[in-house]
């Protein structure tokens, strides 16, 4: 690097020539990577002349004739001096200073700070990162970039978000997601709508020091999404347009085709007449008798008669026996799906004023047909320095998105993932007659199959349903209105005063329609109905900020002081109605008939805060933070509604030692501690200190269910940080390491009542529970020549939560909650189920285990065996489902005017229980299909083997939820490989363009799992559901600067 | 002068800041404080509204419709209702007696059920609870107050023969938590004893309040629907003095169904019939959909019995019912071929109109306390009595009926079969077959139980057989303090 420096250097010394009066200078600024950069600020060393590069980093400069050097600098950039005597142009390179913490600036509550004053633990993914990544939503961006942070996948459904954890689990019954901030302002709207185009920066707080200041609501840490601006430079146009094509990113299980489904069902029913007491023989008759009768499997698909289908004695197909159709409910019901984005946007500004301008375009279909999410937006960013002393601006964004979307998650057989796993492999989506032949309907189309007497038969999955039909007839679409505007006006006063005060608004507005069709299917019988809902969300915040800011000597002081009003409302309306004359209207109007009445609500929700922040620095070497805020929230009773939250933040800038001058290969060192209390009040429902009796939309009111508690108040987050950031061997490596250890403590516990007085449950803040454990960062530029970068990324973190309170009464017996059991010393998501013991090989029957109990019917220890599922104990198998360790790896590369870069994210321990697997795992559920794994089942005494014998009559007893169907969890996902190429400057002038970059990238390229078909990043707590796959996305796209 | 500007803009922007007083004060805007509820008794009308509400009202699952969802499957686990195929699957478990023992799933029925009947408890207590105080006449407070314990000892009464064996011989096995006021902390189970105690005292508290309270509504615990619960106890508990006396009071002001009425599609569906003591109204827009009784049981809606679970008469007991039985004419018939209206399919109770889901509940009807009363007659060795109240009940179905030649074990057995033969589908098999003590004896063979129809796994089962009783939910025995493991059911 050193040597390109030297070399530009003398260059320009070569030819320096003097010059008599005002000249022009012109240049590009160029990054390592020989992009150009924008917002860099030129100017006239010892004067105030300047100016700043435009979007394709060039800038045109007058400078009097007595200068000599200019000095080239930018947030991120070491600042460079360039002599320009005797040279009208220039080309500057600057070196980034990720690697050197120097100058790096990190968004923080209420502002900016220096990187390498800064005592929190944080983690900044700029625009450049974000944009390798196609995502609709932001959050979908951020697994395997963060250490410490915990994403799922989010699911694939079109304009779908992920969920996020920082830490670990922050709370059981609260929320433990983290507080997002879009621009400074707590963000309620939604995230789907901000278009990833216009994210400049996604900043993660995760210690007490960096969140703190949002008080009441940091506990889960903090998401702060800043928006891009214009640069005071030359105004620029930048215009992006990607396409790309989506298919299934987890692939469906295997099942087994006809041939094999009809001889297991034959066998399952056999042995069912053979628990009946029938001989082998007799039971085989019966069976090969009643395979496809109305009792059973009730279609037959092939060509010979269902009766003689099956062989009584071998059980095995009619050679005879040919295929009448072959239909594939997926190949009908999913697709191939587009994903178009389009962005333009126009910055700029003088030295006074700059703006950001711009529109983006985004049509994401889904992979499963009628399903699609649309999105408009567009946002205008100004600031203006109105006076000399006042600074104002205004931050405008508003987005119109449309989401069609079809049924997923759940078993609903309206969800067409659900749906088209689990039909048996016997059951076609066309009607076809004894030969094979089809109908056609009344518009010449072939008819579908409802699985209705009148056609087939009932189905028995799913009878009176055909997903192809009712799904293309059916409307079920949200159309959303997300708008934010920010304003603020900044004084400056005494010279080192500031007071801003700050203005943001948030409007979602969600208008839906949730429309069955009146010609088939569940609605038919009423011939359509519809449902039209409204929910729109206010919130508004208002804050005031004095800032203070003074350096005494090597003595550096800051401090801030605040209030804050924040206020959140929402409206529901909703309102159902039947009885539609003609097929595809879905306007109320049309209807003839009110299903249900009508309701609507209005919600509220108001904070109001104080809070100060105190920085101080002795000559950049020891840093000191403290931060405090009051306060007092809507949600908790008058006498429990304020509350003080706090936190202290200590770094060691080791490096500025005189004693570490000579250590030459550490370039940076700084260690960093903190200590701070957070608080969670977000338990989701409101009033929970007033008993309130509710109206049931028919004017009458019910009692509660859940008793008041007049004490409530929030979930206290003591969080403790240790840090350490590095930068060593001449910037090569850069490294970051925490320990964190984060107590939950007056947990907002959803406490469980004896039923019998029917309150479940009450709010109390009781238990506690505790996330810690490492993080690691590392940044190695394995390579930096001229032509060729290679940098690698690695992050991971390692955690372990323990709950380490129950309310009293739970203490003992601990909280079952779905597959997990809450237990002191346990884990939030350890899983507690009944354990399977294998297969019994004389008899094949599932076996359980079972505790003895002795008086009092507590367990003896002892255990025995039982093949009735609904006799097996409980316990605690297989461990968590949280991760022993995950993160993620980023390669980098860059050869001449190509770059490179994949991501691969990973985790390696926990557990996942596969419910999708277990659906069609079954011992013979008339009309289910199978997963590949039943051929394996046990057949004959003396089988070994760990899929159990197939017997319809005995499903009830034998099939449930057991550790038989608890996976390994790890993954290897290679989310995102990028290739990109840009013109090189030369080439693009050529075109009277100053950029042109091409792109193609693949998301979610591969994953890898312990069994294919399963999702472990599904969920946190490790349970799957029929939800949207993921897609794997391969695009291309085109960025094109002027 | 410049900083005078720049702090006077300051201070003036800081002055906005302060808020009013009651900023943080926020309520809901569908919720009614409980101080306001409680009141005037005119509000906690209102409150009693929403209970009735909950006996039919839908929670989570397609099989949670309130006491019709208990009323079915407990005639499903007797051995007059055959299950036509698997379809959606929804109750076959009841039929099937895999239910009964699931005590972990807080969707599986004991949980289910426990909870229904404790909701109506608690609801019960906190109106009680709030009259005192509450302003309004003496006339609604007693009024109010009596139909609060009556839907209490009716939740009691259900709850004591789901989650127990029958009384006698069993009246000192555990019984269920008793509770009169609302409260968080659980109650021990004590003794059947006790529960049917507690019974009998809120039923005649109700009988002195409700005394001279007339309702407009059939949807009301009024005096004749206490009476009627009355009658029902006394018979469980072989008090047959006292199940002959109520149940002759509790049919007062009601009438037997013409032929006519009987058959029409409303017969059971519309509480405005001349049988129908107590009911729950069900206009359209309150109606439950696939979630509702009618969903299940009858396949003009096009609901889950359309999609395979039709719920059929045995055989044997269809052939029970002479040709001139009006009756008989409740079931398809043999001969039918439809596969959506099978043979021995039920058409007794309907939606009154096939395409709307307008369809009440009714869960007490007149011919039921004729049956009680002819029953417990007998049983007293008065035969005379019990023929009359049985003659009277079964020639208005059957012009050509007589009772006259039968008396002692022949009449008893006579009035048992009649009772199966009216009641059939409305909830009375479990707690019947719990009582007289008969076990399960689910008869096979062509147009009864088991194949081609969905095989019911249990065909008989002995007596007292733990099978016939709930166990416990989880939830409770887990944040019961007062309970242990050793509280749950065999």
């Amino acid at each position: 690097m050193r040597k390109i420096m030297m070399l530009s250097l003398c260059f320009l010394l070569t030819i320096s020539q003097l010059w008599a009066q005002n000249r022009t200078i012109k240049g590009k600024v160029l990054n390592e990577k020989g992009e150009a950069l924008a917002g860099v600020t030129v100017t006239v060393k010892g004067s105030t002349t300047g100016t700043a590069t435009g979007t394709d980093g060039t800038f045109t400069l007058s400078v009097p004739p007595t200068a000599k050097t200019l000095v080239v600098s930018s947030l991120n950039y070491v600042a460079q001096d360039v002599n320009v005597v005797g040279k009208t142009s220039i080309s500057v390179l600057l070196v980034s200073t990720a690697s050197e913490l120097e100058g790096v600036v990190v968004q923080v509550p209420y502002g900016t700070v220096k990187k390498k004053a800064f005592t929190g633990a944080e983690n900044t993914i700029g625009a450049a990162t974000l944009s390798r990544q196609q995502v609709t939503n932001v959050t979908k961006a951020i697994d395997g970039l963060i250490p410490g942070v915990q994403v799922t996948n989010g699911g694939g459904a079109p304009g779908s978000g992920a969920d996020i954890r920082i830490r670990g689990i922050g709370s059981i019954n609260a929320s433990s997601s983290p507080l997002y901030v879009l621009n400074g302002f707590p963000y309620d709207g939604s995230i789907s709508s901000i278009s990833p185009d216009d994210i400049e920066s996604l900043t993660v707080l995760k210690d007490a020091a960096a969140s703190a200041l949002y008080g009441s609501r940091a506990a889960n840490g903090v998401i702060m999404i800043t928006t891009k601006k214009g640069a005071r430079g030359r105004s620029t146009v930048s215009a992006t347009i990607n396409q790309g094509y989506e298919t299934r990113g987890i692939p469906e299980y295997d099942r087994v085709g006809p041939q094999a489904y009809y001889e297991l069902f034959w066998e399952g029913i056999r042995n069912g007449f053979l628990t009946g007491g029938d001989s082998y023989a007799s039971a085989g008759t019966k069976a090969s008798a009643q395979l496809t009768d109305a009792s059973h499997l009730v279609y037959n698909a092939y060509n010979v008669p269902g009766t003689s289908l099956v062989d009584a004695t071998t059980g095995k197909l009619n050679p005879n026996a040919s295929l009448l159709w072959t239909d594939n409910w997926a190949d009908a019901l999913f697709q191939v799906a587009q994903r178009t984005n389009a962005n333009i946007n126009f910055a700029g500004g003088s030295d006074k004023s700059d703006y950001f301008l711009s529109v983006g375009y985004l049509n994401e279909q889904g992979t499963a047909k009628y399903s699609y999410y649309k999105r408009y937006n567009f946002r205008l960013n100004v600031n203006a320095a109105a006076t000399s002393w006042l600074n104002t601006g205004l931050n405008i964004d508003g987005a119109m998105s449309r989401n069609q979307n079809v049924p997923n998650g759940g078993t609903a057989t309206t969800n067409p993932f659900y749906y088209s796993r689990q039909m048996g492999p016997i059951y076609p989506v066309y009607q076809y007659g004894p030969t094979g032949n089809t109908f056609i309907d009344s518009v010449g189309d072939k008819k579908l199959d409802w699985g209705v007497p009148s056609q087939m038969g009932t189905r028995p999955y799913a009878g009176n349903s055909n997903l192809v039909g009712s799904l293309a007839l059916d409307d079920r679409h949200s159309d959303i209105i997300n708008a934010n505007a920010n304003t603020f006006a900044e004084v400056k006063f005494l010279n080192d005063f500031s007071f801003k005060t700050s203005f943001g608004i948030n409007i979602w507005d969600n208008n839906s329609t949730t429309y069955q069709n009146n010609q088939f299917a569940d609605a038919q019988s009423v011939r359509g109905r519809s449902t039209k809902s409204n929910g729109r969300q206010i919130s508004l915040t208002l804050n005031e900020v004095l800032s203070w800011k003074r350096n005494f000597g090597k003595h550096g002081l800051a401090a801030l002081a605040g209030h804050e009003n924040y206020k959140y409302k929402y409206n529901s309306l909703s309102l159902t109605r039947t009885g539609f004359q003609y097929p595809g209207q879905t306007e109320l109007d049309n209807a003839t008939l009110t299903e249900s009445t009508g309701g609507s609500y209005e919600d509220n929700q108001t904070l109001e805060s104080y809070f100060s922040n105190v920085n101080y620095n002795f000559d950049q070497k020891y840093l000191v933070s403290g931060s405090v805020r009051t306060d007092g929230s809507s949600r908790f009773s008058p006498g429990a509604r304020w509350g003080t939250f706090y936190s202290v933040g200590l770094g060691y800038r080791v490096s500025q030692e005189k004693f570490m001058k000579n250590v030459k290969w550490v370039n940076d060192l700084k260690l960093r501690a903190s200590y701070g209390e957070q608080g969670n009040e977000n338990i989701g429902l409101y009033y929970q200190y007033a008993n309130y009796f509710y109206a049931n939309g028919t004017g009458n009111f019910v009692a509660y269910t859940r008793p008041a508690n007049a004490d409530l108040a929030w979930e206290k987050n003591k969080a403790t940080d240790f840090g350490v950031d590095a930068v060593l061997f001449n910037n090569r490596l850069q490294v970051t390491i925490d320990y964190f250890n984060k107590v939950s403590d007056n947990l907002l516990f959803d406490v469980p009542l004896a039923l019998s007085t029917a309150f479940p449950t009450a709010y109390q803040n009781v238990g506690s529970m505790r996330n810690y454990g490492w993080e690691f960062a590392f940044g190695y530029n394995a390579v930096r020549k001229k032509d060729f970068d290679w940098r690698v990324d690695l992050n991971f973190s390692t955690y372990k939560n323990e709950i380490t309170k129950l309310p009293p009464a739970q203490q003992k017996t601990g909280i079952i909650s779905g597959t997990k059991k809450l237990m002191e010393g346990k884990s939030i998501y350890d899983f507690w189920l009944r354990e399977f013991a294998g297969v019994d090989a004389a008899t094949g029957e599932a076996m359980y285990y079972r505790d003895v109990l002795g008086t009092g019917g507590n367990p003896t220890g002892q255990r025995v065996l039982t093949n009735t599922i609904a006799n097996a104990s409980y316990y605690y198998v297989g461990g968590s489902a949280l991760p022993k360790i995950s993160g993620g790896i980023t390669n980098s590369f860059r050869y001449r005017n190509f770059d490179l870069s994949v991501l691969a994210t990973f985790a390696y321990g926990g557990k996942f229980y596969d419910g999708n697997y277990a659906g069609i795992m079954h011992s013979g559920s008339y009309g289910i299909a199978w997963q590949t794994d039943i051929l394996n089942r046990w057949q004959k005494p003396g089988d070994v083997t760990n899929v159990p014998k197939l017997n319809t009559s005995t499903l009830a007893t034998q099939d449930g939820t057991s550790s038989r169907f608890l996976f390994d969890a790890s993954y290897f996902n290679i989310k995102n490989i990028s290739l990109g190429y840009s013109l090189s400057t030369k080439d693009a002038q050529k075109l009277h363009l100053s950029g042109l970059k091409f792109t193609a990238t693949i998301d979610n390229a591969w994953l890898f799992t312990a069994k294919s078909g399963m999702d472990p990043q599904r969920s946190f707590a490790g349970t799957s559901d029929a939800t949207y796959p993921i897609y794997r996305i391969i695009s291309a796209g085109v960025n094109v600067k002027l | 002068m410049k900083n005078f500007l720049k702090i006077g803009i300051v201070v003036f922007a800081i002055s906005f800041a302060s808020c009013k007083k009651d900023y943080l004060d926020t309520k809901p805007s569908n919720g009614i404080i409980e101080t306001t509820i409680y009141s005037t008794t005119a509000s906690l009308s209102s409150v009693l509204n929403g209970t009735y509400k909950s006996l039919f009202a839908f929670v989570s699952r397609h099989d949670r419709f309130g006491q019709k969802s208990v009323d079915l499957a407990c005639d499903l686990a007797g051995a007059d209702m055959v299950v036509h195929t698997a379809g959606y699957g929804w109750f076959n478990s009841n039929y099937q007696y895999t239910n009964w023992i699931n005590s972990d799933a807080t969707t599986a029925q004991p949980d289910q059920f426990w909870y229904y009947y404790y909701d109506i408890i608690k609801q019960a207590n906190q109106i009680i609870a709030g009259l005192d105080n509450a302003t309004g006449t003496i006339f609604e407070k007693e009024s109010i107050k009596g139909q609060c314990l009556g839907l209490r000892a009716y939740a009691y009464y259900h709850l004591i023969n789901l989650f127990q064996q029958t009384y006698k011989g069993n009246e000192n096995k555990p019984g269920v938590p008793i509770y009169l006021t609302a409260q968080i902390t659980g109650n021990p189970r004590g003794t059947v004893q006790n529960v049917y105690d507690r019974i009998i005292a809120d039923l005649t508290a109700a009988e002195t309040l409700l005394t001279g309270k007339t309702f407009t509504s059939k949807v009301a615990m009024s005096l004749q629907v206490v009476q009627g619960y009355r009658a029902r106890v006394a018979l469980v508990m072989e008090d047959w003095t006292n199940a002959a006396t109520y149940a002759a009071k509790a049919r007062i002001g009601s009438t037997l169904m013409t032929t006519t009425q009987y058959t029409a599609t409303s017969a059971f569906s519309s509480i405005a019939g001349p049988e129908c003591m107590w009911g729950s109204l069900i206009p359209a827009s309150e109606a439950t959909i696939y979630a509702s009784f009618y969903s299940h049981v009858d396949v003009s809606t096009g609901g889950y019995a359309a999609l395979g679970t039709q719920k059929k008469i045995t055989k044997a007991l269809y052939d029970l019912m002479p040709a001139t039985d009006i009756r008989k004419s409740c079931f398809t018939l043999p001969t039918s071929t439809s596969t959506s209206n099978p043979a021995y399919n039920q058409i007794k109770m309907r939606v009154p109109t096939a395409g709307s889901w307008a369809a009440d509940y009714t869960y007490m009807r007149a011919s039921e306390m004729y049956l009680i009363e002819a029953e417990a007659l007998s049983r007293k060795a008065d035969d005379a009595g019990a023929r009359t109240a049985l003659q009277t009940l079964v020639v208005a179905r059957n012009a050509s009926y007589s009772a006259a030649s039968l008396s002692g074990a022949a009449l008893l057995s006579e009035i048992l079969l009649q009772r199966r033969i009216e009641l059939w589908g409305e909830g009375f098999s479990m707690i019947d077959i719990k009582r007289l003590k008969t076990g399960l004896n689910r008869l096979t063979g062509a147009g009864n139980h088991g194949s081609p129809s969905l095989d019911p796994i249990v065909y008989t089962m002995a007596d007292a057989d733990p099978r016939f009783i709930l166990r416990l939910p989880k939830r409770e025995l887990d944040n019961n303090t007062s309970m242990t493991p050793a509280d749950q059911n065999p």
